[in-house]
């Protein structure tokens, strides 16, 4: 009886296992990579752009959010995972610039990965509570070098923190990791909660995540992080306030997947985002929430990301920031 | 009993504070102050365990032999042993196979293995369910919640 | 715009039978993806996300809504019948859920289930429409001092869900607050207890333990000593919840929804806390005190109260400030959000026609509610009728799809597994879980609001003092350890 039941077993596998082994590049579905929780910033720019991929792609593509440690958990997996084009990750700004810059104990590098495409960038903005009386980056800079500020961020290495290290850095505050305390929260949610009850002076982070503070006017926006001023945000450039090296400081999404990813796949990727992202829906949709939609081929992107990696880590070294414990 | 846990626990409290966090907690050396240091909370943690070691110790002094509840006795106790050290080995293979494997037919396996070890009076229905039992599993979790239910190596499921 | 116009016009916006199905399918899916374990109210929210994208926006809140409702609700069922909690909020419930199924009494505890939540649904609706701005004002003079009194005090519920003796409570709490510890620390980014495994970087995942720690024993236990259920009874019961249970649990259930309105509030508290703290009050208020534990009625109904209270108030930030109180919520502002719509207080302005129209389906959702999980307990009722050393098996097959897809990882099922052995041992030894819980949870909390204080303070220990909000949690913690300390040793003296 059990023997019989193995045998049909055995044969039923047999049969499945005997399907076409050579088809072409995508013959199943793929797993993608989402190294953020679910509502998260990355979270929603990959659901949003699951649908047209979908589409472009021919295949359906399985969302899987794999959380922790500030989006290092997630990543590995794709580090480790077979370089066959089946398993992808949404990179962004925290997990793969930030961190490997800010992180020793990071369990991978950058060239771990290879990046398919860069396919949007989220501007960056510094708020304030209206209340506070700070009214531009010149007198929180100048309340930093007398008393002391305090700034929140979604946890250590995370693109909040060393955001608010960077744009005082820029600034000219002398010393900016003493005079400004970082009180570190769990989460963006409640890193923008921290400053609204006052646990915390500033903040520095993504535009979208900010939009409706300052829509409603609980926030006021300082300063917004490139050459032209961002729709719904009264607050200057800042290219406008002569800091053309923060454009550099922008948040991103992008695709990758291991080192040795064949060079097919890779192209194959270019391809599909370029025309998943040329969909109306999705680019609506997404700058509706404050993003820029801009593909990068896979070329552009991999020099995008170097160029701001490069960027961060001079910073934290300069600081004596990293992180070795 | 509670000698037992007292003991245990006083056990405890001295190799985590001499041992596990000095080795295993690590603290950047420019910590302004002892109470923001990742050690704190832990060391404090380390003593209050000692303490609570001592006290159950001290209670279960007090009152030896009394008041301690007991567990209800098993007719095999050696047999017993055996089926647990099986079910830890179970448990073992499953998590080491199952990347491998997949999962759909590593809990298969699973699903036999254990009816089995059980004694399960209705071992055909077990059968029949361990065969149903992930593939509809499979089926929900990967088709309408879709989620990437592991696949393995050997056979992949549409 | 008065009162009546805005009601008026929410009215015209949910007076609809799209809106009407929106929530009633909201709150079957919510329901059966509560009851399987792994799926949780939080999955269950983020599955059905993306579907809602392009329905009218209130209709896609409102379905939100009920996978919400009904997910907190939907977890109480596996609780009761196979000891798994089908989402966090509902592991208090298996405290006296359990113990009443095995007795042959399923069915009456998921009665009392289901009449204590929508009670308590209720409530907190109500809450959120007559309080959201008051308590939204209340919400945000909670920082990190106000968070870490709070959390001292909630500590203290330890004392009254430790059983039989503090001693082996506070063993097993402390047990649970040093796992937490594991992972990377919160202040300076540097591991603890993570041996370089990226896996434990980001700490054990709480389902996991979750799961490990109560269904995982059961197993372990069927392999100990697999005749030990022979005799006793495991079924549905033909007993239902008499009205007289629900009057007599009247008081417990009402406490535990404004508990879970009060917690629900509070940004970053969730529904789990909130049941345990209904729970253990509700011990210490009962004439029947001894019975709790061992499959009292009220037990589910303060437990149940105390998790659903939370379902409607958790919409006062959201509504009120924009600020999410918990990962549910997070996912529902996403769904605001992609309909343009942003909440906070603009939002009482330019959309109060979307407000009322939710204010009126929260109401209605609580019918609804009923309604389903009515049936959804007859649906679930063969899982009682199933032999024990099938269900077993099923059990343990469940529980691993089910931890793998709360973060698809499989390093989590390892951490289950363990976890089980760590809850044999501890049950073998009579060390109740519940205490290794509740500090799971409010651990890393506690931590968190204490270095952020001392951060703000540049280490000064007065901030922990700084305003009303924390002299009235330091004077409750006193109080109830005082309360604790004298009914220890009486209970020591009169057993001499």
């Amino acid at each position: 009886m059990k023997l019989r039941h193995l045998g049909a077993l055995c044969a039923m596998g047999l049969g499945l296992a005997a399907a076409p082994v050579l088809a072409e590049y995508p013959e199943r579905p793929i797993n993608m990579v989402i190294p953020y929780g679910a509502g998260g910033a990355t979270d929603i720019s990959a659901r949003t752009i699951a649908e047209p991929l979908g589409t472009a792609v021919g295949r359906p593509l399985v969302m899987s959010n794999i959380t922790g440690a500030g989006g290092a958990t997630g990543s590995v997996v794709v580090q480790n995972a077979k370089p066959d084009g089946y398993t992808m990750l949404f990179a962004r700004v925290g997990s793969h610039t930030v961190s490997p810059a800010m992180k020793a104990t990071l369990p991978y590098t950058l060239d771990d990965y290879r990046f398919v495409t860069v396919y949007e960038i989220n501007p960056v903005a510094c708020a304030v509570r209206p209340d506070s009386g700070i009214e531009s980056m010149e007198e929180l800079v100048s309340l930093t070098e007398s008393e002391g500020t305090s700034y929140s961020s979604s946890g250590v290495g995370s693109m909040l923190h060393l955001a608010a290290v960077f744009v005082l850095d820029e600034f000219g505050v002398k010393d900016p990791l003493e005079k400004a305390t970082h009180i570190p929260q769990n989460g963006g949610g409640a890193a923008a909660t921290a400053v609204l009850n006052g646990t915390a002076t500033f903040l520095c982070t993504n535009t979208s995540a900010l939009a409706s503070f300052v829509a409603n006017g609980q926030l006021k926006p300082l300063m917004v992080t490139t050459d032209e001023p961002v729709p719904g945000f009264d607050a200057p450039s800042a290219s406008s306030l002569g800091k053309s090296e923060l454009t550099q400081l922008v948040g991103w999404t992008g695709i990758a997947g291991p080192d040795d990813l064949p060079d097919d796949v890779a192209t194959k990727w270019g391809e599909w985002i370029a025309e998943a992202a040329g969909n109306e829906k999705f680019v609506e949709q997404m700058t509706a929430r404050g993003s820029v939609i801009e593909v990068m081929s896979p070329e552009e992107a991999n020099d995008f990301i170097q160029t701001q990696y490069e960027t961060f880590r001079a910073l934290v070294d300069k600081l004596g920031m990293r992180i070795e414990g | 009993m509670q000698m037992q846990l007292g003991i245990g626990a006083i056990f405890a409290a001295l190799f985590l504070i001499l041992y596990a966090i000095p080795n295993w907690v690590s603290s950047p050396s420019n910590v302004r102050n002892i109470v923001l240091s990742p050690l704190f909370w832990p060391y404090i943690l380390g003593g209050l365990t000692g303490l609570t070691g001592l006290a159950l110790l001290l209670t279960g002094r007090q009152r030896l032999g009394s008041g301690d509840p007991v567990n209800e006795p098993i007719d095999d106790p050696r047999q017993g042993v055996l089926r647990l050290t099986a079910i830890a080995g179970l448990m073992v293979a499953t998590f080491w196979v199952m990347p491998w494997l997949g999962m759909v037919w590593t809990s298969m396996l699973a699903f036999v293995a254990l009816a089995f070890l059980v004694r399960t009076r209705h071992p055909v229905t077990a059968f029949v369910c361990a065969i149903v039992v992930p593939l509809v599993l499979y089926a929900f979790f990967a088709h309408v919640a879709s989620v990437a239910i592991p696949q393995g190596e050997l056979v992949r499921l549409p | 715009m008065s009162l009546i116009d805005s009601v008026m016009a929410g009215l015209a916006l949910v007076g609809n039978w799209e809106a009407f199905l929106s929530l009633a399918i909201g709150v079957v899916i919510g329901v059966v993806g509560g009851a399987i374990p792994g799926i949780s109210a939080t999955m269950a929210v983020a599955l059905a996300l993306p579907f809602t994208f392009p329905m009218q926006p209130i209709n896609g809140i409102l379905l939100l809504l009920g996978v919400y409702k009904g997910g907190i609700f939907g977890g109480s069922i596996p609780a009761i019948l196979i000891k798994t909690p089908g989402t966090p909020a509902s592991s208090a419930t298996i405290l006296d859920g359990h113990p009443l199924a095995a007795q042959g009494e399923a069915g009456r505890a998921l009665g009392m289930a289901l009449w204590a939540s929508c009670t308590a649904d209720f409530v907190s609706n109500l809450a959120l429409i007559f309080f959201a701005g008051f308590l939204a004002s209340f919400a945000l003079s909670f920082g990190p001092p106000e968070f870490f009194a709070l959390i001292l005090f909630s500590l203290t519920i330890i004392a009254g869900v430790s059983g039989e003796s503090l001693l082996r409570g506070a063993l097993s709490a402390l047990l649970g607050l040093l796992l937490a510890t594991i992972g990377l620390d919160l202040v300076y980014g540097t591991n603890r207890f993570t041996f370089g495994d990226p896996n434990l970087m980001g700490g054990l995942n709480f389902i996991a333990v979750l799961i490990g720690l109560f269904a995982i024993p059961e197993v372990i236990n069927m392999a100990w000593h697999p005749t030990g259920h022979i005799g006793k009874v495991q079924k549905l019961g033909s007993k239902w919840v008499t009205f007289a249970e629900y009057k007599r649990s009247f008081r417990s259930i009402i406490r535990g929804s404004f508990i879970g309105v009060f917690l629900g509030s509070i940004p970053g508290i969730g529904a789990a806390p909130a049941a345990f703290l209904s729970y253990s009050e509700a011990r210490r208020k009962s004439p029947n005190k001894a019975n709790f534990g061992k499959g009292e009625i009220e037990g589910v109904a303060a437990s149940e109260a105390g998790n659903n209270g939370v379902a409607g108030a958790t919409l006062i930030p959201l509504l009120a400030l924009g600020v999410p109180g918990d990962v549910i919520t997070a996912i529902i502002i996403g769904a605001f959000m992609v309909h343009g719509l942003q909440p906070g207080p603009m939002m009482f302005v330019l959309n109060v026609d979307i407000i009322y129209g939710l204010f009126i389906g929260l109401i209605l959702s609580s019918g609804i509610l009923f309604i389903v999980g009515g049936l959804a307990i007859r649906g679930f009722r063969p899982v009682a009728d199933i032999p024990k050393r099938i269900l077993m098996p099923m059990v343990l097959v469940l529980c691993i799809y089910g931890v793998f897809a709360v973060n698809n990882n499989i390093f989590d099922v390892g951490v289950m597994f363990v976890m089980g052995w760590v809850g044999f041992v501890m049950s073998r030894y009579h060390i109740p879980a519940a205490p290794f819980l509740i500090a799971f949870i409010l651990g890393p909390l506690l931590e968190d609001n204490f270095r952020q204080s001392m951060l703000m303070s540049g280490s000064s220990p007065d901030i922990l003092l700084r305003g009303p909000i924390t002299w009235f949690f330091w004077a409750l913690t006193v109080i109830s350890i005082v309360a604790i300390t004298r009914g220890t040793l009486r209970a020591a003296k009169s057993k001499d």
